[in-house]
This record gives C-alpha cells, sequence and structure tokens, in this order.
C-alpha cells in the first residue's frame, strides 16, 4: 500500500470498495479512482491506441491521455473515462481499454515490431498499395487494433435535463483565481456563475500547500466557496465543465449530476446541459503542466510533476519510492521538496537551466543529486527502472528510481478562448500561448492568463474583477489581498532533449513521436494544421491537451521557424467530451420530439386506433375491429361503410386561419388563383394558392362567415407554412390592407360524417338544423350552437359523398366525437382513419400531398380553369411561363391495370408500350396508388405528358424496384361516380 | 403546507385572439374594453379580464370563468376596432407555483426569468421543449403558461420529468 496513514482530502472513515479489471480495491470518500489505483500500487491502467504500448497515470485531471478506462458496465458502460477525473464510489467497476486478452499482456503490442509501418500518415499510405490490400488486410486489421473502448450498444437506462441561466458573470474555474474574482463581483452584487469541474472549489489549493493571511490556502478556498454559496446572487456548479462558446455570449457546460454515484438516484438526471447567457466571462481555467519529450517518456512511471504533488497532498497517496525530477520549472523544484516532505526518496533533480537551482532545506539536507544544465534522454524498462541523464559537461549519468517527474513549462488552459476564431499568440515570458482577443464579454485571468504565482494570480484576477464591477456602474465592497507564501513561477522551456535512444512520445493517446513530427515535416506537411491531420496530433479524445504545443515546438523546429512564426491551431467545442445523450436530453424514446394529440384521442384509443404520424399530429390511421386479418382488411371495410352508410373520420388537424378585417376578401383574392371577394356569406369554396414561382404551394377550403370574417383551411402539413405566408403578404407585401389574420387550428375540433346517411345522422343530432339540400346545399356551412357551445356545420366533401364537417371548440371535442358515435350506432356509423381517407380521395381524384408536391402546377393537377384572368395573385406571372403551360408537362390522370388482379405501386414510372426502359422514354411517374374497394381493383393518380388527351391508351407501368412491368389503362382521375351526382346528393 | 411546486390545469376560462384593425391603437382597445391593452409583451387586468400581449397590436383576452359565448361579448365591444378569434377552446392554460416554479420553468425556457428582468406581469412568446408557449408571470412565485390544447401531453411529460429532478417534488 502507498497510501499515507495521515493527511490528503480524504475521508479514511469512508472506505470504498471497487474493482478494476475484475481484482477487488479499496480506496476513500474523496479519492478519484486514479488516486485510488496509486494507493493501491497499481501502475499499469491502460495500453496505447497504435502500438499498444503499456501505459500508466500521467496527470491528476482532466487533460489526461492515458488512464483511459471503461467505467461500469452493462448498459452503463463508458468507455474512454478519465480515471484521473472519476470520483470514487462503492462498487465502481473499471475495466481497462485496448488490450488483449489482458492488461498485462496485450498480443497487439506486437504493432510495436512493425511500428516503421505505423509512422505518421500510415492510414493514407495504405490507400496507395494495392487496392485489393485495404478491404482484405489493412481495414480489418486497423479497425481491430485501433480504437479504445468499446460502447455497450445497449440503450442508455439513465435520464438527461437541461437547464438555462443567465447572469452578469460566468467565471469557468473555481481555483484561487476564479475564487477571488468570484468573490469580488458577488460582493458588489453582480448575478454570477462559478463553474468548476472537481467536486468542490479549490483548484490548485486543493493539491498544493499553500498559506494564504497566515492560514492554509486550501482553509481560505473552502471559507470562500461556502460565502459564495450563501450568497442569493450566485450559483455554485461544481461537477460542471464549461465546454463550448457561442455566438451572442452563450456558453454549454455539461454538469455531472449523478456520475459521483453508482447510478442516479431516482428521478435524477445523469447529467444536465446548461446553456448560459453570460454578459462577461472570466477564464479561469488554470494552466495545464507541458511533458518532457525524450526516451521512454511514455513508460508507466513517467509522471508530470504537478500530477505526484496533487496525489501526495490531495490523496495522500504515493506514485513511487523513489523519484528522478526532471523539470525546467521553479515548480519542478517545489515538487521535488512535496516528495522530500511525504518521505520519498530523491534521486536526482535534473534542470537544463543553468544556475545552482531552487534548493529548499529539505532539499539540501536530502540525498538528492542536483544536476543543473542536464537532461533526461532516456527510461528504461517497461516500468521506470532506469534513468539516463547527460549531464551539462556531456557526461552520461545512470540513476535507478521507480518514478520520473517532469516538468516542462506551462500552458495556460484557454481552449474555450479559441471557440470563435482567435488564434493564440506567443508568449515570450512564459513559452506558451496566451489569448489574445477573446470571445465578446470573456477575460482569461490567473494561470489561464500566464500568471503562474499564487500572488500574481490573486492580483490579476482581482483587478479584473474590480474593473468589471467599476466598468458596471457598481462599488467593490473589499478588494485586499491576501498576503500568501512564497510562490516561485520561473520557467523556461525545452523542447526536445537532443539524441535518445528509445521512442519519444509528444501525443501519448495517438502515438505520435518526435520521429513522427520530423517525417511529416520532411513529407511537406509544414502547416500547423496539416501536422495535426496527417500526424493526428492532438485529434484524441484529450484534444492535446498536454501535447499540442510539444508538436508544434518540433515542427518549428524542423522547418526552421520560431514557434511564434509556426503558430497554433484553433480549438473548436467541446473542449472535453459531451456525451449524445446530455444534448438530446428529455427528447429521445417517444419524447424525441412533441406530439400533438386531437381531442378524439383518447376516443380513438378507446376504438382501437392505430396511430399514424402527420408532422407532430397523432392521426388515426385505421380502427381494427377483431377477427380483421391485415389493415387493408380494415381499411376495405371502413370505405365500403362510408361509401354505402356512414363513415366519420377526425380532420381536426387541418390547418385553420382566420382572416378578418375590411379588406380580407381582398387579401384572399391576391393570395388565391381564384377569386373569394364574391362569395357569399355561408359559403365555402375550395382554393389554390401558388407560390411566387408559379408552383403550387397549397390548397383548402374557404368559408365565409361574414362580410369581414373568412375561415381558411390548409392541408394538415402546410398549416404553418401558410399562415406565415398569410402574415408575410399583409405585413410585408399589402400593409395598406387592413386585414388581420390568426391560426385557430387548435380552436376547432372537426369531424367528417360522410356517406348517404350521414344527413340522417346529422338531422337527428341537430334537430334545430334544416340540412336538406334545399336549405343547406353542397359548398353550404352555418354557425349554430351545440349543447351551449358554439358550433359549425360544413357541406363538404373529399370523400365524394354526401358529406359534412361538424366543427367543436376542441375543448369540446371529444364530447362531439362520442355523441355522433351515440346518435350513429343506430345508423350503422363506422370511425375511419387517414388510410380510408386516403384510398376515398384517390377513388375520387382529389390531389394531396404526394400531387401537391412543389413540382406540379394548377394545370398539372387539372385544376387550370381555375386560374383568374381577372385579377392578379401571388405566382400568376411566373405561372404563364412558357414551360409551366407546356402541354407536354407531365398530367394528373388516372390509371387502373389492364389485368384486375395486378397492383400499381406509386412512384412507378411510366413508358410508352414497346418501349425500351430507360430515362429518354419515360414519360411520367405514378403519385399515388390504392386498392379500391369500390371498384375491386387496384387504381392510381399519375402524372403523364399530355395526360388528358391520352385516355384510353395502354401503358407500361414500369417499377424496376418492386416487381415487374404492369400494363395499364390511361383514364380519367375520377373513379367514382365522376358526374359528382353523390356529393350533391 | 405550501407545496414546493405544483401545477394545475385551469379551466373554465375564455381566450380570445384581438388583432387592431388598421389604425387603431392599445389605448382604443383597452379604453372599449375596459381593460388596459398593453403596447408591449406585457399583460394587465381589470376585474376578471387579462390582456396579455402577444405581438404588435396583438393581444390574448383572457376572462377567467366565463361563458362559452364569451368572445361574441368581445367582439361587440371591440366591433370595428379588432378582430376577434374565439380561441378559448385552443389553448390549454395552467398555473405553476411554488418556490421552485421558476427553477423549474427556467429549466425549459430560454429566457431570463430572474423578477428583476422578468417581473410582475411580463409576457413572454417562447419555447419549452420545443413547444410554443405564452408565459406571463402571475405572482412572486407563480407564473401561467398556455399553449396549444393539442400539446398538453407532451408538456406534461416533460413537466413531470423535470420536476422529478427537484428535490421533494410535490406537484
Amino acid at each position: 500500500m502507498s497510501r499515507h496513514s495521515k493527511g490528503g482530502l480524504i475521508d479514511r472513515s469512508r472506505a470504498l470498495s471497487f474493482t478494476f479489471d475484475q481484482q477487488h480495491f479499496t480506496g476513500f470518500e474523496g479519492d478519484t479512482l486514479a488516486s485510488a489505483l496509486i494507493a493501491s500500487d497499481v501502475q499499469l491502467v491502460g495500453r496505447s491506441f497504435k502500438y499498444h504500448r503499456p501505459r500508466g497515470i500521467l496527470t491528476a485531471g482532466s487533460e489526461e491521455p492515458n488512464a483511459l478506462v471503461t467505467l461500469r458496465s452493462g448498459a452503463r458502460a463508458e468507455p474512454n473515462s478519465r480515471a484521473t477525473t472519476i470520483p470514487l464510489f462503492d462498487g465502481l467497476e473499471a475495466t481497462s481499454q485496448n488490450r488483449w486478452p489482458s492488461l498485462g499482456f496485450d498480443v497487439m503490442s506486437i504493432n510495436q515490431l512493425a511500428s516503421p509501418l505505423l509512422v505518421a500518415g500510415f492510414y493514407y499510405k495504405t490507400f496507395m498499395w494495392p487496392k485489393r490490400f485495404w478491404e482484405k488486410l489493412y481495414e480489418p486489421l486497423i479497425r481491430r487494433a485501433a480504437g479504445l473502448g468499446a460502447l455497450s450498444m445497449l440503450p442508455d437506462p439513465d435520464s438527461y435535463d437541461r437547464a438555462h441561466a443567465f447572469c452578469d458573470l460566468l467565471v469557468i474555474g473555481a481555483g484561487p483565481a476564479g475564487l477571488m474574482a468570484a468573490r469580488i463581483a458577488a460582493r458588489a452584487g453582480l448575478r454570477v456563475i462559478l463553474a468548476d469541474e472537481d467536486i468542490c472549489v479549490g483548484g490548485r489549493l486543493l493539491a498544493e500547500k499553500h498559506e494564504m493571511d497566515g492560514q492554509s490556502a486550501y482553509r481560505w478556498g473552502k471559507d470562500v466557496g461556502a460565502e459564495l454559496d450563501a450568497l442569493p446572487n450566485v450559483r455554485l456548479l461544481p461537477r460542471t465543465t464549461v465546454f463550448g462558446v457561442y455566438d451572442g455570449r452563450e456558453y454549454g457546460a455539461v454538469e455531472r449530476v449523478s456520475d459521483h454515484q453508482s447510478q442516479p438516484q431516482p428521478g435524477q438526471p445523469r447529467q444536465r446541459l446548461w446553456k448560459i447567457i453570460a454578459q462577461h466571462a472570466f477564464l479561469a481555467s488554470g494552466a495545464i503542466e507541458r511533458p518532457l519529450v525524450f526516451g521512454g517518456n511514455d513508460r508507466p512511471g513517467v509522471m508530470m510533476a504537478s500530477a505526484a504533488v496533487t496525489y501526495l497532498n490531495r490523496y495522500a497517496a504515493a506514485p513511487g519510492r523513489c523519484a528522478v525530477v526532471f523539470t525546467t520549472t521553479d515548480s519542478g523544484w517545489a515538487a521535488a521538496d512535496t516528495l522530500l516532505r511525504k518521505g520519498l526518496k530523491i534521486a536526482a533533480i535534473v534542470d537544463p537551466r543553468p544556475g545552482p537551482g531552487i534548493i529548499s532545506e529539505r532539499i539540501a539536507a536530502s540525498d538528492a543529486e542536483i544536476l543543473t544544465g542536464a537532461r533526461v534522454t532516456d527510461v528504461h524498462g517497461s516500468r521506470v527502472k532506469t534513468v539516463d541523464v547527460t549531464t551539462g559537461d556531456g557526461r552520461g549519468r545512470r540513476f535507478a528510481a521507480d518514478l520520473l517527474l517532469m516538468s516542462g513549462g506551462w500552458n495556460p488552459a484557454i481552449g474555450l478562448g479559441g471557440n470563435l476564431g482567435a488564434r493564440p499568440v506567443w508568449s515570450e515570458d512564459i513559452q506558451s500561448f496566451v489569448l489574445d482577443a477573446a470571445p465578446p464579454g470573456m477575460k482569461a485571468i490567473g494561470a489561464a492568463n500566464g500568471r503562474f504565482a499564487l500572488d500574481d494570480i490573486l492580483a490579476d484576477s482581482a483587478s479584473a474583477a474590480v474593473r468589471l464591477v467599476k466598468d458596471l456602474g457598481l462599488r467593490c465592497v473589499e478588494t485586499t489581498l491576501p498576503s500568501t507564501s512564497p510562490d516561485r513561477a520561473g520557467v523556461s522551456a525545452l523542447w526536445h532533449v537532443g539524441p535518445h535512444r528509445k521512442k519519444a512520445f509528444v501525443d501519448f493517446q495517438h502515438d505520435v513521436t518526435d520521429a513522427d513530427i520530423d517525417l511529416a515535416a520532411r513529407e511537406g506537411f509544414v502547416s500547423i494544421e496539416h501536422l495535426k491531420r496527417y500526424t493526428t496530433l492532438g485529434m484524441a479524445t484529450d484534444q492535446g491537451k498536454t501535447s499540442q504545443l510539444n508538436g508544434h515546438a518540433l515542427l518549428a523546429a524542423a522547418t526552421g521557424k520560431s514557434i511564434a512564426e509556426a503558430g497554433t491551431i484553433l480549438s473548436r467545442p467541446p473542449y472535453l467530451p459531451v456525451a449524445i445523450g446530455v444534448l438530446a436530453g428529455h427528447h429521445r424514446d417517444e419524447n424525441f420530439r412533441p406530439e400533438r394529440r386531437t381531442a378524439g384521442h383518447d376516443w380513438a384509443i378507446e376504438r382501437g386506433a392505430t396511430f399514424v404520424d402527420a408532422g407532430q399530429w397523432k392521426r388515426a390511421q385505421w380502427f381494427a375491429q377483431p377477427g380483421e386479418k391485415d389493415w387493408k382488411e380494415t381499411v376495405n371495410r371502413e370505405v365500403a361503410a362510408t361509401r354505402n352508410g356512414v363513415g366519420i373520420c377526425d380532420v381536426s388537424t387541418l390547418g385553420k386561419i382566420d382572416v378578418q378585417g375590411p379588406d380580407a376578401g381582398a387579401l384572399l383574392d391576391r393570395l388565391y388563383i381564384n377569386t373569394f371577394s364574391t362569395l357569399a356569406v355561408g359559403k365555402a369554396r375550395y382554393g389554390v394558392m401558388l407560390r411566387e414561382d408559379g408552383f403550387v404551394m397549397d390548397d383548402g377550403t374557404t368559408t365565409r362567415f361574414g362580410d369581414d370574417r373568412f375561415f381558411v383551411t390548409t392541408t394538415t402539413v402546410n398549416a404553418a407554412k401558410v399562415m406565415q405566408h398569410i402574415d408575410y403578404a399583409r405585413q410585408v407585401l399589402w400593409p395598406d390592407l387592413d386585414v388581420q389574420a390568426t391560426s385557430v387550428t387548435e380552436q376547432w375540433a372537426t369531424y367528417a360524417v360522410a356517406g348517404p346517411r350521414s344527413r340522417a345522422l346529422l338531422q337527428a343530432m341537430f334537430a334545430d338544423l334544416d340540412l336538406s339540400n334545399a336549405a343547406f346545399p353542397y359548398m353550404a356551412a352555418a354557425e349554430f350552437v351545440w349543447q351551449g357551445r358554439p358550433a359549425r356545420i360544413f357541406r363538404l366533401s373529399f370523400s365524394g359523398e354526401l358529406a359534412f364537417e361538424v366543427s367543436v371548440p376542441a375543448s369540446f371535442g371529444e364530447r362531439m366525437i362520442r355523441a355522433l358515435f351515440e346518435t350513429g350506432s343506430a345508423f350503422g356509423a363506422v370511425p375511419y382513419g387517414t388510410e380510408a381517407l386516403g384510398v376515398m380521395r384517390v377513388e375520387k381524384g382529389h390531389a394531396a400531398g404526394n400531387e401537391l408536391s412543389g413540382q406540379t402546377t394548377a394545370h398539372d393537377l387539372g385544376m387550370g380553369r381555375m386560374l383568374s384572368k381577372k385579377k392578379d395573385y401571388i405566382g400568376r406571372t411566373m405561372a404563364e411561363r412558357a414551360a409551366l403551360v407546356d402541354p407536354a408537362r407531365p398530367t394528373l390522370v388516372g390509371l387502373k391495370p389492364v389485368d384486375p388482379a395486378r397492383r400499381l405501386r406509386a412512384g412507378a414510372h411510366l413508358l410508352p408500350k414497346g418501349a425500351e426502359a430507360i430515362a429518354r422514354n419515360d414519360q411520367g411517374y405514378v403519385t399515388s396508388a390504392a386498392f379500391s374497394p369500390t371498384l375491386g381493383h387496384s387504381i392510381a393518380l399519375a402524372l403523364l405528358q399530355h395526360g388528358p388527351s391520352r385516355h384510353g391508351e395502354h401503358i407500361v407501368v414500369h417499377d424496376p424496384v418492386r416487381g415487374p412491368d404492369i400494363e395499364a389503362i390511361v383514364c380519367d382521375p375520377v373513379f367514382v361516380d365522376p358526374e359528382g351526382i353523390r356529393v350533391r346528393g | 403546507m405550501a407545496d414546493r411546486l405544483s401545477l394545475r390545469e385551469i379551466e373554465g376560462f375564455g381566450l380570445a385572439t384581438v388583432m387592431a384593425r388598421k389604425g387603431i391603437d392599445a389605448a382604443t382597445i383597452g379604453d372599449a374594453l375596459g381593460c388596459p391593452a398593453p403596447a408591449g409583451p406585457e399583460t394587465a387586468t381589470a376585474g376578471s379580464l387579462r390582456m396579455i400581449g402577444t405581438g404588435p397590436g396583438t393581444w390574448l383576452a383572457l376572462q377567467t370563468s366565463a361563458k362559452p359565448s364569451w368572445s361574441g361579448f368581445i367582439s361587440a365591444r371591440l366591433s370595428g376596432l379588432a378582430s376577434i378569434s374565439d380561441q378559448s377552446g385552443g389553448y390549454a392554460l395552467y398555473r405553476i407555483e411554488g418556490p421552485q416554479a421558476r427553477d423549474l420553468l427556467q429549466r425549459g425556457a430560454f429566457i431570463d426569468l430572474d423578477p428583476a428582468i422578468f417581473g410582475p406581469n411580463t409576457v413572454a412568446t417562447t419555447m419549452i421543449a420545443h413547444i410554443g408557449v405564452i408565459l406571463w408571470r402571475a405572482g412572486d412565485d407563480a407564473f401561467d403558461i398556455a399553449l396549444f390544447r393539442s400539446f398538453a401531453s407532451s408538456f406534461k411529460t416533460w413537466f413531470a420529468d423535470t420536476a422529478a429532478t427537484f428535490p421533494s417534488p410535490s406537484y
């Protein structure tokens, strides 16, 4: 056990058991999976992506490239989870990835022997070799070898939530900078959101030993956090990663609500997506320590110096016994001091910088050899065993050690700052990139702003916060800075150690080495963006948080540029991987999108309806009865019962628009190809409207209920589009007209009552109305009162039968549909669905969605005579274009199979008899087809060149996908009651 | 004991779209109705009548406990001044109330519901869970929300799922 008996922010009274690769371990409340593994002496936690090299834990944060595991099992298994950010819970189950058959012995590590083939761009190079090699050899090989963890392929059992927030100031990161700035802003009364990915506030203060105002800095952070938490104008979001910056000062964040538990509490989501509008944002995300590039730098036991400090201080877990510290930073020397304080041995401290080093009393008193002006060249052993050092005078030294700590400098964690396209700029001072232009409202503070010493961090963040408060015209309550214990932050960079023997990795997760970068440069990939894509540097799940800059520096060196000239890449959201589930949130499965239910929905369920989606609407498709063997039998029965008796269909989903005002008729005349201003009150008329380009947009009936009161209906799918079209026309095209329009689709529940017995049924229900043909002829309409409610009745027919439509307010719709059937039972009334509705409209040759395809004109649909020549209307000029009035255009016809047993299908193409089945001979296509129970055979509507003049001609219906050619007779599209006797009966 | 969060469907109301005729201003409409018609996204009440601004020259008139023929009364009052469409059956109306009401609605609505921004009688036409809603503040901890009746089931599902994520929900 490498767990110290004292210290750390862990609760030793709460032991938590967990497994890693089925082996049982114990950790404590407050641990991460990584710290618990380190405390349990587990060094090997994963295998690398390409070469399957053994890998250990490199960092203690979300930048971790190596320690990726599959967390949990079964449906909750989550691959590629960073062990360094997984809070330990009791029963945690983790499995290593990318190894077969076991982590210790991995067959694929033989890839290392083939590594000359797996260099930069190997994936692209395989395309250049014999083609047959790709499918047979490379793809299977690459697929098996590459990739990290696997998805469970089971449905996610958890739920996800969404929330929105608005604030004056979003502080991203709750380290010393974030806490300092948030407190100043919060005390001044700003609305503040403080988000941090850790389980508690503090940032580096959780991991390092500092003093502020004479007390422990950790305590200071905790106190500030508690003060902020108690303020009503502050929202603390722990376990929350801000992953992206978007236009309009919008920030995306994921709150891991339940990921620190074995499974969510009842009702609780696993994660919550936050969309935050922040007028201002402080990027207080700290800095990420940079690895050094030397031979064998990926071996388990090689660790960032700051990570070792974190494991020792925060988790009381020792990652080794005897270390070599390789540092180009002052913080590396502080790390060495921490190691000694925690009882570890140090074999050597290696610093390439000249000078005596930063030798604390503890270091001076230890056995550690101080080697300045020196560098580590290679690490030996599958885990760290010995370390080769080249000293300042060029001599080679070898040290025995089980831990190598590296500290190559600090990169401000400014990924979010580049989200809107601003490229970071090079800073000689800190040897890293910093934000120059940040997204609007955003400012980096503290370490993210290149200030690494604790006193600088506090001063920088305080001054930024004070300035913001003053800019907003508010007063600061307190601005005194806490005094801090000394914290040296000198850095210089060492991009490469020079000659070395072992592979030296730049991108650990994607196995990109220094040699790969050299090769890419030699092959001409000399821009940063090309280098990235060719070598895949920085393209793994960690997005190169530890590797990017080293790679860019090496490319700069290889191409003879300065790093400032070579530049760096742009960082896009998300900053860290985001589960698709949290983006979907509530909207999955049956809640994928909201559904619209008609007033009669529950009634339809009782009647055994099968529903179909019509846009968002749920519509009854048919109402099967016991014993019916398939839907066709049901639909045939519904059609026959309607045509021979009476059927009732819910048509509430049709779009409905009130168009009112003194100029309502004038507006409708300009919207429709036919005239409505002449329509009599109490009458309905069928109308067609065109788009500006002259093609048909929509159709429907319009009824006039008063001089200045029209009621327009649209097809179900075009309801919103027509409403927009009308608003556009009255608000933009003709604002001079005094006309108002609003959707009343939801107000009216409407039922079509169709069939020869419809009049008798309705007359029985509405005794006060006279529904006789004389008093209420075809296309008549009336308002009346039913059971104290406003009601409407229309004599309209889509089925071609004697038919009516009855409307009541939707809140009363269910009562109406039930009443219709209570009365209707004596008349043998049947409910029918959209399928029977569709069959009957094909039998009547009515154009519907398939024909109103956006590619058809009024002429095409046989409605050319409706095009008024007495007035102007939208689309008229364009509809008169020569090509749109060409009689050769495919025009609506009916089709009947010559052999009545054959079935016509929509989508089939029409060819002259004897013509070869090639596109040149194509004369049209079948738009709608149905089995007509009325005629006893298949029928279809089609668009056919010169259609109206070809009635009686035999034609070939060619359907290469679904079946052999069928011979059909071209006929009038109205198959049933072409004289229209029934509708007027 | 006050519920931390409650959702109550309001029934028996009268609702109508009021759209001013050309050249008729909000004050004229308000005078004719005896209830102010706000010229912006706000609501005003007089007795049991509430005018809810939903767009330029456009309001929803809401009458609690109205007779089915109520929209005819509004039409008569505003004859020649506005076009009236009865919507009494077209909307479902809910009162969401309790200390958690604002937080819950904020989960769905991407508008700032802070009282300093969305104060008494403020109205918003917005979306919750892809459902169009008209929302106004009905009290310190109370909001009224109107949505197309056909969406009621989906809205209540979203509400229940979201409310379940709050500590000790009671609705």
